[in-house]
């Protein structure tokens, strides 16, 4: 469960400088494409970057040129080279780099960085220079309004992950298994806005808000916002967390004697390092996206490549998409070639089969995975809403903190 | 307001400052009594606390008895990291400004050494265990376990120093140093050698205080920073070079921030404590004890 410093620059620079040594014989080999993207390798961000994106990254990277490379309409298969910096977490230094990527490189293609803050900051940049850029770690409103017509979102937005809490709720409400809802939220645009879209949606349900709170990014202590939920007899946790005060409110809450019968948190939940980290979690459940268990072409090959290459697994919610986003880019540069203008048009106009499943864009944003819950049982993220695609049913009262 | 509730805040405030205390007499050791300032404080915490991590998870230590481990390695390294880099480049070093800012840089540099090894040897996803993660009922109010037992070790260590430095020899020569310095030496204090147990005694404490938080939190390379700077936000409040008034200062910071979180939120927390500081610096701009 860790991406070290090393294997990334490996993966990464490593693969880039092999390529820089390969070049001096580049008569017997087809002139690489150059893909270029940051990722947080130090800093806050390091955290979810490591799990959720860098190693899809690399996967697809070894894959692709273990087949002898991209296929390029066109052209044959070209080998990948990566150009890639640590963005540290800053994201002036994201920017940075990407304008020298596609301003002075001129790269032929470009991935993105991880985290919704990092994602809007550098759309503008890879718009405004007319490379397609499809974001997996990002989940906001505003994107919609905003329109930066080269970004796509692939990832379940707060109207479809917020929508899917509501669903699953308002079903437990009408069996007369919860009524009481305590929310808490992390201060800051992912939280938020995930926080309008839940409001707006938990609305005609029928359940009770007992109790709201805002909490810092980096917080210390939830236990005073625990015990205040416990008190006003909330049988539904619901946390709009990122992932280090995720795994402080579910450590509290067994400290405080805290155990609704239904316990929701959103980043970081699906990471299999929050299941092993609680012995378990069973009955723990969370935003989801994607397990080994469901039907999508690939799945269970992508599963365990990553596992073998990585010796750790995919998380169960945006790991399969950032791999998705890259099958993606696969497709369109095999059909149409490395015009990126060509690419922006297939991928407005085509439904995409990945690993997450089947991915169709509308304004930018993919419309067609659902929001979905998961539960941990048994060591999986069994996803139990909606029920469509549930791959277990919903276990209910959460059992006791193991 | 209820008296059950009233109790829950404070023993929740005492446990917050608790930690506080142990972090910033080690930080106060060394700014108020020799002028560094050291930024790296808090990277010294986060290794204790890696080290704690690592034994716990490695060889089934027991956390708590891990300070036996982390405080002396700790001590021994402030000597040797003051013989090799600070003495070195506070010797030459006049007047109290320049010592200042000599240390802040090259504890700026350390700081940046510091994260980038743990993030080598530890990587940067967030690693913790769990340790007495039981609730502990008290007159009517919960509360988490191994808080209660990290803020009373923590607290604890705060007090003996406290006694050590009024009763010992050492800590005589200490007070000598923080209150007049020249008599001091004139008197045959030896201000070197002292300043190196000084400093090693704050990244001890430093040290020692992060083997108690891993019991808390999930660790990662950057979780020091913020420890830092409360470390000196409870150093000013309390006045430089006062002990007692670092305790003291502790514990109402505290206080005043648990108030705060559960009376409005948890995002005021940083808010209360900063607006206490600016007050008492508006006040009584030596702090709350200072002369």
């Amino acid at each position: 469960m860790r991406i070290r410093r090393r294997d990334f620059l490996k993966a990464t620079g490593g693969g880039a400088a092999a390529a820089a040594v390969l070049r001096g014989r580049a008569w017997a080999q087809a002139k690489p494409i150059r893909i270029g993207y940051t990722l947080s390798a130090t800093g806050p961000y390091s955290v979810g970057a490591g799990i959720t994106q860098g190693t899809g990254y690399a996967l697809w990277h070894e894959q692709v040129n273990a087949k002898g490379g991209l296929a390029v309409k066109g052209e044959g298969r070209r080998p990948i080279e990566y150009v890639t910096i640590d963005d540290r977490s800053e994201i002036e230094t994201a920017v940075r780099f990407y304008e020298k990527l596609m301003g002075d490189d001129k790269v032929d293609l470009i991935l993105p960085p991880w985290g919704t803050a990092m994602n809007f900051a550098v759309a503008p940049v890879a718009n405004k220079y007319g490379y397609p850029m499809i974001g997996p770690t990002v989940s906001s409103n505003k994107l919609k309004e905003l329109s930066f017509p080269y970004f796509y979102a692939i990832l379940q937005q707060p109207d479809a992950c917020m929508g899917a809490f509501t669903g699953f709720l308002k079903e437990l409400k009408g069996q007369g298994k919860v009524s009481k809802v305590g929310v808490a939220y992390v201060n800051d645009l992912f939280g938020i806005e995930m926080h309008s879209s839940l409001t707006a949606t938990l609305k005609d349900t029928g359940l009770e808000i007992v109790d709201t709170k805002s909490y810092p990014l980096g917080v210390k202590d939830l236990s005073p916002v625990l015990k205040g939920f416990k008190a006003a007899g909330a049988d539904v946790f619901l946390g709009l967390t990122y992932p280090p005060d995720n795994i402080l409110a579910a450590s509290q809450a067994k400290e405080v004697d805290f155990n609704p019968p239904v316990y929701l948190a959103a980043v970081g939940t699906a990471f299999p390092f929050y299941r092993d980290r609680f012995k378990g979690a069973e009955g723990v459940s969370g935003i989801a996206g994607w397990n080994p268990k469901m039907k999508n072409p690939g799945a269970r090959e992508y599963y365990e490549a990553h596992v073998k290459k990585h010796q750790k697994e995919p998380d169960r919610w945006a790991s399969a998409f950032a791999y998705g986003s890259l099958q993606i880019l696969e497709r369109c540069v095999g059909e149409v070639g490395l015009d990126r203008k060509k690419i922006k048009e297939m991928l407005d106009a085509t439904e995409f089969q990945t690993v997450a499943g089947p991915i169709k864009f509308a304004k930018g944003v993919n419309v067609t995975t659902p929001g979905m819950v998961g539960q941990w049982q048994k060591g999986e993220f069994e996803i139990i809403w909606p029920k469509a695609l549930a791959t277990a049913p919903v276990i209910i009262p959460k059992p006791a903190w193991a | 307001m209820s008296a059950s509730l009233l109790f829950d805040i404070l023993v929740t405030g005492l446990i917050t400052g608790g930690i506080y205390a142990l972090v910033a007499l080690g930080l106060n050791l060394q700014y108020g009594l020799m002028r560094v300032l050291n930024v790296a404080h808090g990277e010294f915490l986060m290794l204790g606390a890696y080290v704690t991590y690592s034994l716990h998870m490695g060889w089934g230590a027991n956390p708590l008895l891990t300070i036996l481990v982390t405080g002396p390695a700790a001590f021994v390294a402030g000597l040797v990291l003051h013989r090799l880099l600070y003495a070195r480049v506070l010797g030459q070093a006049e007047a109290r400004e320049a010592i200042e800012s000599r240390s802040l840089l090259l504890s700026f540099g350390l700081l940046f050494v510091l994260q980038n090894t743990a993030l080598l040897v530890w990587s940067a996803d967030l690693q913790g265990y769990s340790y007495l993660a039981t609730p502990l009922h008290v007159l009517g109010a919960v509360f988490p376990a191994n808080r209660v037992l990290a803020a009373g070790v923590a607290l604890g260590l705060s007090v003996a120093f406290y006694v050590y430095l009024r009763r010992s020899l050492v800590g005589k020569a200490i007070r000598a140093l923080m209150g007049e310095p020249e008599g001091a030496q004139l008197v045959g204090v030896n201000l070197t050698r002292l300043h190196g147990i000084c400093f090693g005694l704050g990244v001890a404490m430093a040290a020692v205080t992060g083997s108690l938080i891993s019991m808390l939190f999930e660790l990662t390379p950057f979780v020091g920073l913020p420890y830092t700077v409360t470390a000196l936000v409870v150093v000013i409040l309390g006045g430089l070079g006062n002990v007692a008034g670092s305790l003291l200062a502790a514990l109402l910071l505290g206080v005043v921030e648990t108030v705060g979180v559960y009376f409005a939120s948890s995002d005021i927390r940083l808010i209360s404590s900063y607006a206490v500081l600016s007050l008492i610096l508006i006040l009584k701009p030596s702090g709350l004890f200072g002369r």
